[in-house]
């Protein structure tokens, strides 16, 4: 009895010494997130993307597209053609992403009905993508994560898909931001050994649970990890995103020509 | 030796064992009262329309499809020159979003308002999609441009901005419907700390109204129940004079509404606004039948002094259980009126578990209040002092009831003159009642959500929801421009019909996009002519919206189509006449690939107050009949039964006529008045049949004589039984809920009715009509003969 108690009380600062090592032996939020950010992505790319929209009662649309996406330096082009359904079919969407946030993103729809492109106005950082359950801030960031708006903590490590993660909970800088980006907290799983993430968590900005973003089917397309699969489930209203991307290819060079009003009325 | 009776047995059982008895009522009132704590709250308007009714399945059905919910509404009312906008008042609406948003329980997406809502603006070159508020408006000049640019978006007008720009609202969604009451506390909270220079702020909305109600059906019992014991305990005391008189009703009272109240809760029932009403109703019916015996026994005690507790207490009992008995089954017939023949579920409810605890009064009174009084030393009444041995000399009450009876008996011809006329007025005044209701005069006009109701009603299109459900045959089916077309028209047609002056659709976001599109040229605010054109509108759209924005607009697979148009007024007869002559408007356009249904507030109220009259006439009818077969059957006369409802009969009329003449309308809250009144007002006329039946019948005294005879003791009880309902019903005129007022004075006026018509054109037509079943037995031997 006596003797178990002693032991105890030897080993205690050592238990406590050994959780210390173990903790900061995870490297730091924003280690993390440099990490993230470094990995390669392309400097252009061209893929199918096949949008499935579920509403809470289980209805689907489903619109098949093909993208591109080219950077220019910091700049960030991208353009998206409509393919099917019908009546949507050569509708296209061409953004211009400027790294200085102060300038506004320009952004042009083509309504062939219409026959006309139309510029539209920047939208906000927090606002829906195309009736996604993504924002355009997730949709411009793909697979990085901004430096600025947040502040992270890596909380431990958890197993995703059967992947080891580094959980990092990423809290806005400031309430202006959070109302912005329309999110007040987000948990991601970070792979440790490829440093995507693997699932994301976030809450709106009363904290109530908003959305779960699970990242599918990553492999290697000409050398970059890809994820083929991106699934989100927003808690609140009961809809439901999936983007499936096929036919990637980071190697065929993405023409400039692309990315102008012309392309978006000439279609593919 | 005579053979001994079961009641007389009976009595001498409960009397041989008090405590045994005590106890038994104890571990009975214990066990159905400990279910109170489990009580759930109902105050939705939907509680009073049953689950299964057509209109409410499909409303369901349509909130489900469309996503929709009660939100709650702010608004913010500036009668200054330049309305809400000027930019303290644009920068209080960005305070209350930003403070509403971060509530708990609110969905902060979900929260419209000028400061979170886009300006949809046509460019030489595209479209800007920009926040009203951007830049916020802090000068004069820029709260006009924000005036500017919200006049001209036509979807906001009447529903998000005043037409005359005095108003703009806040409406929030809220993540849990069962939080209103919390949310509505919070969102007062709120408005009484925003920082206000010359604006009014109200909450409204179904929400508000559901959570309103919640907030003062407790603040109402809370003071409702014990104002009523108190009177009903001082009333006690001014009868007998004497704390067993006092103390011993008020458990009879406690036990009657605990088994009331925790059979409900037991068998999962929820406590409905008109549930308030019961505890007040039973402490009055509750406190009769303990008036009755302690007035027998106070009475035996006087004449005979040295008779043994125990032997008082029996012989009180021998001749008080028929009457008692009678008269609960009477009471309890009223309630089943309402339980078999309303339609509301609340007060079938009320009827039965009302029912319960006058069921279980009557048993409280038959076993624990002899067992009680078996167990007090005898102690007269100082109200009733004996002049000499075997004698009975009257109080004051006493003696006033039985001029009444003199006065009665030498004036019959009066009596029955003054009760045909007031049968005559009630007639008129039952041809001048109007079925109507309107939910906002649930509230008194002074209250907040009253004039949040009424303020939002003058400045917007309207509270009140009137929807149509417009159906294609198949998926896309409404990008069809010739069907969006036919929306529009009914839409017009909409917006002629009274009290509707505004509606919104799919079709107006539509023309909305259509002219952002050209360039905001006005010519273009109309329907595309291409679907193509429609469904990549709808594509635009989404290009920063929410996925769900449409979706209480339309369906996913563009099939199914919400039509919403607001009316500014919840009266019934409004409604009727909208629901009527737009119903007959679809019939006639609708139906071939389109179908379009009636929901929405507006539909469902004008399918189940449409049967309130009905709903009203069927209880009292069965009320009457129940009434009257009890009566007939107990004094095994048909002619008994007859005279017994002509009091009640007499005491529903007079409601009439107060409803007819002072325009009180048959609405939810007042149409359960009168089968309660039956079976309460019936009380009088058995017990003065039943003592008549005695004095005439079987004592064989002259009526003449039997009738100040009558009223100087059953009437001098019945007069403070009559009392207690009184001032039970006179409590409900104190309570803030209107429809609780008007039940509460409505049931005084019938009781009171009853009661003197009882008292007086019961004996006169006993002694115009003769009816056998009184004068029919021979005179027997007189025992126990009350003497003056």
């Amino acid at each position: 009895m006596n003797s178990l108690a002693v032991n105890l009380l030897l080993c205690a600062p050592l238990l406590g010494i050994s959780l210390g090592a173990a903790a900061a032996e995870l490297p730091s939020g924003d280690e993390i997130a440099r990490r993230i950010n470094a990995r390669d992505d392309g400097q252009w790319v061209s893929r199918n993307l096949t949008m499935e929209l579920t509403d809470r009662r289980g209805k689907t649309r489903v619109r098949n597209t093909r993208g591109f996406r080219r950077y220019y330096g910091e700049e960030r082009r991208t353009v998206l053609f409509y393919l099917s359904p019908t009546n949507i079919k050569d509708t296209a969407f061409l953004t211009y992403d400027y790294p200085d946030e102060s300038v506004d993103d320009d952004q042009w729809l083509y309504l062939p009905a219409a026959r006309k492109v139309r510029r539209i106005s920047a939208s906000d950082r927090g606002d829906y993508f195309l009736g996604t359950d993504f924002t355009y801030e997730d949709i411009k960031l793909e697979s990085k994560v901004s430096l600025v708006d947040y502040r992270r903590k890596t909380l431990g490590m958890e197993v995703v898909d059967g992947h080891e993660t580094y959980l990092v909970e990423s809290l806005p800088v400031s309430d202006a931001v959070a109302r912005e980006l329309g999110y007040s907290k987000v948990v991601s799983y970070v792979d440790t050994g490829i440093w995507m993430n693997r699932k994301g968590e976030y809450w709106d900005v009363a904290g109530n649970k908003l959305k779960t973003i699970h990242i599918k089917d990553i492999r290697q397309v000409d050398g970059i990890w890809t994820a083929h699969r991106l699934e989100v489930e927003n808690h609140k209203t009961g809809h439901h995103t999936v983007f499936q991307f096929s036919d990637v290819d980071y190697e065929a060079e993405v023409d400039d020509a692309l990315f102008s009003q012309q392309a978006l009325r000439r279609g593919l | 030796m005579q053979a001994i009776t079961f009641p007389e047995r009976f009595f001498r059982a409960v009397t041989a064992h008090p405590w045994w008895v005590i106890l038994l009522s104890l571990v009975l009132i214990a066990a159905a009262g400990s279910g109170i704590g489990k009580l759930t709250r109902d105050t939705t308007s939907d509680a009073f329309i049953p689950k299964d009714s057509p209109a409410l399945v499909y409303r369901d059905k349509v909130e489900e499809i469309f996503g929709l919910k009660d939100p709650m509404v702010i608004a913010v009312v500036n009668d200054g020159p330049q309305g809400v906008f000027n930019p303290h008042s644009l920068e209080l609406v960005q305070w209350l979003s930003d403070e509403v948003a971060a509530l708990e329980g609110i969905d902060p997406e979900r929260v419209v308002s000028l400061a979170t809502e886009n300006d949809i603006e046509g460019t030489a070159d595209g479209m800007r999609v920009e926040a009203f508020f951007e830049p916020m408006p802090t000068s004069r000049q820029l709260s006009l441009a924000v005036r500017e640019k919200v006049m001209d978006f036509p979807l906001y007008l009447g529903s998000l901005v005043a037409r005359d720009g005095s108003a703009t609202l806040i409406v929030a969604e809220v993540l849990d419907q069962d939080q209103s009451k919390e949310i509505y506390e919070a969102l007062l909270a709120l408005t009484e700390k925003a920082p206000v220079q010359g604006e009014r702020i109200h909450v409204a909305g179904e929400g508000a109204v559901t959570g309103y109600l919640g907030t003062y059906i407790d603040r109402d019992a809370s003071r409702l129940n014990p104002v009523a014991a108190i009177l009903i305990t001082i009333m006690l005391f001014i009868a007998y004079r004497s704390l067993r008189a006092m103390l011993l009703p008020n458990l009879v009272v406690l036990g009657t509404v605990a088994v009331a109240l925790g059979t409900m809760a037991h068998a999962g029932v929820s406590f409905f606004v008109i549930t308030n009403a019961m505890p007040v109703i039973l402490i009055g019916i509750a406190v009769a039948d303990s008036i009755h015996i302690l007035g027998q026994y106070y009475e035996e005690a006087a004449r005979d002094p040295q008779l043994p507790a125990r032997q008082l207490v029996i012989r009180s009992m021998m001749q008080m259980w028929r009457p008692i008995t009678l008269t609960s089954l009477t009471t309890m017939a009223g309630f089943t009126g309402l339980l078999i023949a309303s339609l509301m579920p609340p007060m079938k409810f009320f009827g039965l578990f009302a029912g319960i605890g006058v069921a279980f009064a009557w048993w409280l009174s038959m076993t624990l209040v002899p067992a009680v009084l078996t167990l007090l030393k005898v102690k007269p009444s100082p109200a009733f002092k004996a002049a000499e041995p075997g004698a009975l000399r009257l109080d004051l009450y006493g003696r006033a009831m039985r001029s009444l009876g003199t006065w009665v008996s030498r004036n019959t011809l009066v009596v029955l003159v003054l009760a045909a006329v007031l049968a005559g007025v009630g007639l008129s005044g039952l041809s001048r009642l109007q079925v109507n209701e309107n939910r906002i005069d649930n509230f008194r006009a002074s209250e907040a959500i009253h004039q949040a109701d009424t303020a939002i009603n003058a400045r917007f299109d309207g509270t009140s929801n009137l929807d149509v459900v417009i159906e294609a045959p198949q998926t896309e089916g409404l990008f069809d421009p010739e069907r969006l077309q036919r929306i529009e028209a009914l839409q017009r047609f909409m917006e002629t019909l009274p009290h509707i002056k505004g509606s919104t659709s799919i079709v107006d976001y539509l023309k909305q996009m259509h002219r952002a599109m050209n360039a905001d040229n006005r010519a273009y605010y109309r329907l595309p002519e291409d679907p193509l054109l429609v469904a990549q509108y709808f594509l635009l759209y989404s290009a920063s919206a929410d996925p769900t924005d449409f979706e209480e607009e339309i369906d996913y697979d563009y099939r199914t189509t919400l039509v919403r148009a607001k009316m500014d007024t919840g009266e019934f007869h409004i409604e009727r006449e909208v629901v009527e002559r737009l119903q007959a408007y679809l019939d006639e356009h609708f139906g071939d690939d389109l179908t379009a249904n009636l929901s929405g507030r507006v539909n469902i109220d004008y399918h189940w107050i449409r049967r309130l009259g009905e709903s009203h006439f069927r209880s009292v009818g069965v009320a009457l009949l129940l009434v009257f077969l009890m009566a007939a059957v107990s004094f095994r006369s048909l002619s008994g039964g007859l005279l017994a409802l002509a009091p009640v009969a007499l005491a529903v009329l007079t409601i009439y006529a107060v409803m007819g003449f002072l325009g009180i309308y048959l609405a939810v809250g007042t149409s359960m008045f009168a089968a309660i009144a039956i079976g309460l007002g019936v009380d009088f006329a058995i017990h003065t049949l039943d003592r008549l039946k005695y004095l005439v019948g079987e004592a064989g005294m002259a009526l003449e004589e039997a009738v100040p005879n009558l009223c100087a003791n059953t009437g001098r009880a019945l007069l403070f039984n009559f009392a207690a309902l009184a001032l039970g019903f006179g409590v409900l005129m104190t309570s803030a809920v209107p429809p609780l007022f008007r039940f509460g004075m409505l049931v005084a006026v019938a009781v009171s009715t009853a009661f003197i018509a009882s008292m007086t054109l019961l004996p006169a037509m006993v002694g115009l009509f003769r009816p056998a079943f009184v004068f029919g037995k021979k005179p027997q031997p007189t025992h126990l003969q009350t003497q003056e």
